[in-house]
């Protein structure tokens, strides 16, 4: 799910950048720094605007100085339970893998309908229920998340295909 | 699917079971008591401060906990119970068997499987260990879940009547380079090489390694007919792509070779998802059975596990001596038959890297590591991040230099200062350098030839496995259309195929393994016995083949086996084209001519390469020449005729071959020879050595060397012991001795020369004390018997078996540091002109071990005097200090 959420951030900028646009800069860096990562269990997708710039402190002995942004940024956190689209990248007997944007998913054989099967004779090899259901690297998906788990900086999904309106999205 | 848990060995057995708290049919959850249960434990009560203790039996009730989740099934215990061990005690219908996992997520139920729960001993995240995908690591299955995926998959094969072939890249179907010289030759159509490079496929990585390889290009080289070969094999097998390379390169070449995914499909697996950079494991992609797998591999060396699935090729080396640009981790490779005399020669002709890379470099390498396999285990145990590291480091610089140094320009270069010369010479001299250079006339002024045949010789292999295989499997299965529990071993399948390829030849190598490696542990030894070929390691009468190293003829073996007029004598190349064509090869054009040797001029060796038309049949009449005459030449000894005497008769000729060769064996290898041929190494022989009577001997002789009452008469009786076995070893030792000096005049062949040498080894001699001490001692030697007797004497027996052990060494070109021991024959005292002029010819030849004995001593004693002046000085400030005190 999206989230428009209100964060706050430790900004370090460079001696050789003080001078007048040091706020832009100070954003510049922020944006470069932040957005596209995951921080804990929720991904930093895009930064709307900074609200806060607080002045700038030397820090001792380094001569960087620090900036306190806040800043309004969209998060996305996938729960347990939700429905996404993802794109399906690898296939292979035991289930295939998808990507939700940053989130790597893996649907296993046994949370599919029982009519789709593993095609190892395709090429490239498919999940297929001989119909209008072809599974291979490049099909888009809708997958209901059932468990996740989140280590610095990273997440992992486990994904379901079981359930009505789930599976291949006919473009 | 039920399970039975037991109770752990956590609890303090022997317990009693007082309640069960729940009943079979209830659902159950982790952490859930459900098990009441007492246990008696002893308690040391009292005041502790005045130490009037005591212990009392003490009760104490606790509760168990599930450690799954679930139905409870069944109890396998009641109430009332007195367990005292570690028992199972329930069966449970398992919610979820977390039998595929991704990331610490079980795929089928999503829970985190990283949790760690007191009330479970082990971890789930243990129960899907395998894994098995080609492009993943972080998806692993359970060993059911594997072996249910792997049925599947024979169950498809066999319907379809295939198999699954896991086939290499790098040398294998491809060659792959980074020199940018290939990109030139390719657009300039007026370089020989255009024609050859046309072909060549190139590609970029963007993830490659850093610095100067970053964004290189990549040169791929197809191996010639690999299209069709691929196509045809297809149909046969299921093909998958399992090479060392990174995941990028993998995906490249694989683009290249199968542009529509039809072969390989996703079935690539690189040295990113191998999880170990030092060798590849069938077990990675087929963890439950191999039965329906084979491998086509260049190396053998990184299938440790899986040589009976293996069908080795010869490595395709299109871009000569770039080798395998994806080996940087591996050890160098030994079992090169360094064959084409062209890359060799060009090679060994250019300074720099090329040299490093080529085949030449293989034999050094190969000195020093004693097996690859040794290697692979003795890097394993080293572990791990720190050596990849150092791998990676080793291949990035390999990379940066193939792009400096440009090897092919190099070898280019060259080719073309030896037309030019070739040119200027007169046409017949021409001739004779495209002999030597043993490529055909119209092609021998490019060094990139594309004539590689392998591909064509092991598609037919690849149909009569498959055709056997299905063959065995038909009569197996009887009526059923699908019958997975008749599948047969295709590696048993393809061991008998093979062996049958060169039934009946029994091969003597030389020249060819370092004589540090003992020849049945060899990979060219082992590769020739699971072809079904017997190896011997003397000559003897029912050898069939002699296979010479064309680079270093001329080895004491090859002498022996001349004498053989039925013994065909072959280059390498030719087991290069058995391997190749599994059977035996024609030997006419690998012939290896043997030339007289001249009493006056010594033997002059002809290289006879693959390519001449010049046949060498070999006749009866033709033969017995080359082998008598250089018998005459050796007789330089009262005994020698004895000996010839005996060998003019059949049957005694053999043994008196077989004790020769077994000295021959000590000038060119190092090994204990001893051996009965067949057997497979020389400690075998000791499994059935009777320790017990070494023990007593032992012993006995200990206790004879304890009591002083008669020792003097047994020092006699010794050596009157002695003196006989002198007399036998002399006998074989000297003409051990004298095979080896011939060995070393072969070596310094003009006259002058050696004179030369002469002289500078008097002049040592009169330089260094031990020198002369040496040269006096093995005078005593040659001059009489009873004096031999004397301590000196037997002091020259010691140290002249180090000079044995040395001149071994200098003879074999490898400097090796020999740990072996010098070998029983060359023991024994000698008396022997030879023997001077032997000893002279090593005191020669390594000159610099007289002068090492020199400097020694002259380091000893400044070393000596060093330290005395640090001693005085020491003393000195100490005694400074009293005084101050």
């Amino acid at each position: 799910m999206f989230f428009l959420h209100n964060l706050e951030r430790r900004v370090t900028l460079h001696p050789s950048y003080f001078g007048r646009n040091m706020h832009d800069l100070v954003t510049t860096k922020l944006v470069k720094d932040v957005e596209g990562t995951c921080a804990g269990d929720y991904y930093i997708i895009a930064i709307m605007d900074t609200f806060d710039v607080s002045e700038g402190r030397i820090l001792p002995g380094s001569g960087l100085a620090e900036f306190t942004v806040g800043y309004r940024a969209v998060v996305w956190r996938p729960f347990k339970g939700e429905v996404v689209d993802a794109i399906a990248y690898s296939v292979n007997p035991h289930g295939f893998f998808a990507q939700a944007g940053p989130l790597r998913l893996f649907v296993s054989s046994h949370l599919m309908p029982d009519e789709i099967q593993y095609d190892a004779n395709a090429t490239p090899p498919q999940f297929t229920n001989n119909a209008d259901m072809v599974i291979e690297p490049g099909t888009h998906v809708r997958v209901k998340i059932i468990g996740l788990r989140t280590e610095v900086g990273e997440m992992w999904a486990i994904g379901s295909i079981n359930g009505d309106f789930l599976g291949c999205l006919q473009a | 699917m039920s399970k039975i848990i037991q109770l752990g060995n956590r609890l303090r057995y022997p317990i009693t079971v007082v309640k069960l708290l729940k009943s079979p049919g209830d659902a159950i959850k982790k952490q859930e008591a459900l098990i009441r249960y007492s246990f008696k434990w002893m308690k040391e009560v009292g005041d502790t401060i005045r130490g009037e203790t005591w212990e009392e039996e003490q009760t104490t009730f606790a509760d168990w906990d599930s450690p799954a989740d679930g139905d409870l099934k069944k109890w396998l215990i009641k109430e009332g119970d007195v367990i005292g061990k570690d028992a199972p005690c329930m069966l449970v219908q398992e919610a979820c068997p977390h039998s595929v996992q991704y990331q610490g997520l079980c795929a089928l139920c999503g829970k985190d499987m990283t949790e760690v729960n007191w009330a479970a001993e082990a971890r789930d995240t243990e129960r899907a260990p395998i894994s098995m995908v080609h492009d993943q690591t972080n998806l692993t299955v359970s060993q059911g879940q594997a072996q249910r995926t792997e049925q599947d998959l024979q169950r498809r094969l066999l319907s379809q009547r295939k198999l699954s072939l896991v086939v290499d890249l790098d040398q294998t179907i491809i060659h792959a380079c980074i020199d940018p010289t290939v990109g030139e030759w390719q657009n300039d159509p007026t370089n020989p090489n255009h024609e050859s490079v046309k072909a060549v496929r190139a590609f970029q990585l963007e993830d490659g390694p850093r610095s100067v390889a970053r964004g290189c290009w990549y040169y791929i080289k197809m191996r010639p007919g690999l299209e069709e070969f691929l196509q045809r094999i297809s149909e046969l097998y299921e093909l998958h792509v399992y090479t060392m390379g990174t995941r990028a390169y993998a995906e490249h070449v694989a683009e290249i070779v199968d542009p529509d995914q039809k072969l390989f499909g996703n079935r690539v697996i690189s040295r990113d998802e191998n999880g170990n950079v030092y060798a590849k494991s069938l077990q990675r992609l087929f963890p439950v059975s191999t039965n329906m797998v084979l491998i086509i591999d260049d190396r053998s060396d990184v299938w440790p596990q899986n040589r009976d699935n293996l069908i080795k090729v010869s490595p395709y080396d299109f871009f000569k001596g770039i080798g395998d640009i994806n080996s940087g981790f591996l050890p160098k490779r030994q079992d090169l038959l360094s064959s084409d005399a062209t890359a060799a020669n060009a090679a060994n002709g250019t300074a720099g890297p090329a040299d490093q890379k080529a085949q030449a470099a293989a034999e050094v390498a190969a000195a020093d590591k004693a097996s690859p396999l040794v290697a692979l285990a003795s890097v394993g145990e080293g572990e791990d991040a720190d050596l990849t590291q150092k791998g990676i480091e080793e291949q990035e610089r390999d990379l940066e230099r193939q792009i400096k140094d440009r090897p092919l320009q190099l070898l280019q270069e060259k080719l073309d200062k030896e037309d030019e010369e070739a040119e200027k010479a007169s046409t017949q001299s021409e001739e004779g350098e495209a002999r030597r250079s043993s490529s055909p006339p119209h092609t021998r002024h490019r060094v990139l030839l594309d004539d590689d045949q392998e591909l064509f010789c092991l598609q037919d292999h690849l149909i009569d496995v498959h055709k056997t295989y299905y063959e065995e499997y038909d009569r197996k299965r009887g009526t059923l259309e699908v019958d997975p529990s008749a599948v047969p071993d295709v590696g048993q399948v393809l061991g008998t195929l093979k062996s049958q390829a060169l039934d009946g030849v029994v091969i003597l190598l030389t020249g060819i393994i370092p004589t540090n490696i003992d020849v049945y542990r060899s990979e060219i030894g082992v590769q020739l016995m699971s072809f079904g070929a017997e190896l011997r390691t003397t000559v003897t009468r029912d050898l069939t083949h002699v296979v010479v190293n064309s680079q270093r003829p001329w080895t004491q073996k090859l002498r022996r086996a001349a004498r053989y007029p039925h013994i065909k004598i072959v280059n390498q190349n030719w087991l290069v084209a058995c391997f190749t064509r599994w059977e035996v090869a024609d030997e006419t054009p690998f012939m290896f001519h043997v030339e007289p040797a001249t009493p006056a001029s010594d033997t002059v060796a002809t290289i006879n390469n693959g390519g001449d038309t010049e046949t060498e049949v070999v006749s009866e009449e033709d033969e017995a020449e080359p082998s008598e005459k250089p018998q005459p030449r050796k007789i330089l000894r009262l005994k020698r005729p004895t000996l010839k005497l005996v060998s003019a008769t059949g049957e005694s000729r053999v043994l008196a071959d077989d004790g020769e060769s077994d000295e021959s064996d000590d000038v060119e290898a190092l090994l204990p020879d001893d051996i009965a041929d067949g057997q497979l190494s020389p400690i075998d022989g000791l499994k059935t050595f009777n320790w017990g009577s070494a023990d007593d001997e032992l012993n006995e002789f200990l206790a004879s060397g304890s009591d002083d009452d008669d020792d003097d008469d047994e020092e006699d009786d010794e050596d009157d012991d002695m003196e006989d076995d002198d007399e036998v070893e002399g006998d074989t030792a000297e003409t051990g001795s004298e095979g080896s000096k011939e060995g070393i005049e072969n070596e310094q062949s003009t006259p002058s020369r050696k004179r030369k040498r002469n002289a500078k080894a008097g002049g040592e001699e009169s330089d260094t004390g031990t020198d002369s001490e040496l040269a006096s001692a093995s005078e005593t030697a040659s001059a009489s018997k009873k004096l031999r007797k004397t301590k000196s004497s037997r002091g020259t027996t010691s140290l002249r078996n180090q000079y044995e052990l040395k001149e071994a060494d200098a003879d074999s070109n490898n400097n090796i540091n020999t740990s072996s021991l010098p070998t029983p024959q060359v023991t024994g005292d000698e008396d022997d002109v030879s023997l001077l002029k032997q000893q002279q010819a090593v005191g020669e030849g390594d000159g610099f071990d007289d002068i090492d004995e020199a400097e020694l001593m002259a380091e000893f004693e400044a070393e000596f005097e060093a330290v005395e002046a640090e001693q005085q000085a020491a003393a000195h400030p100490q005694g400074g200090d009293q005084e101050k005190g």
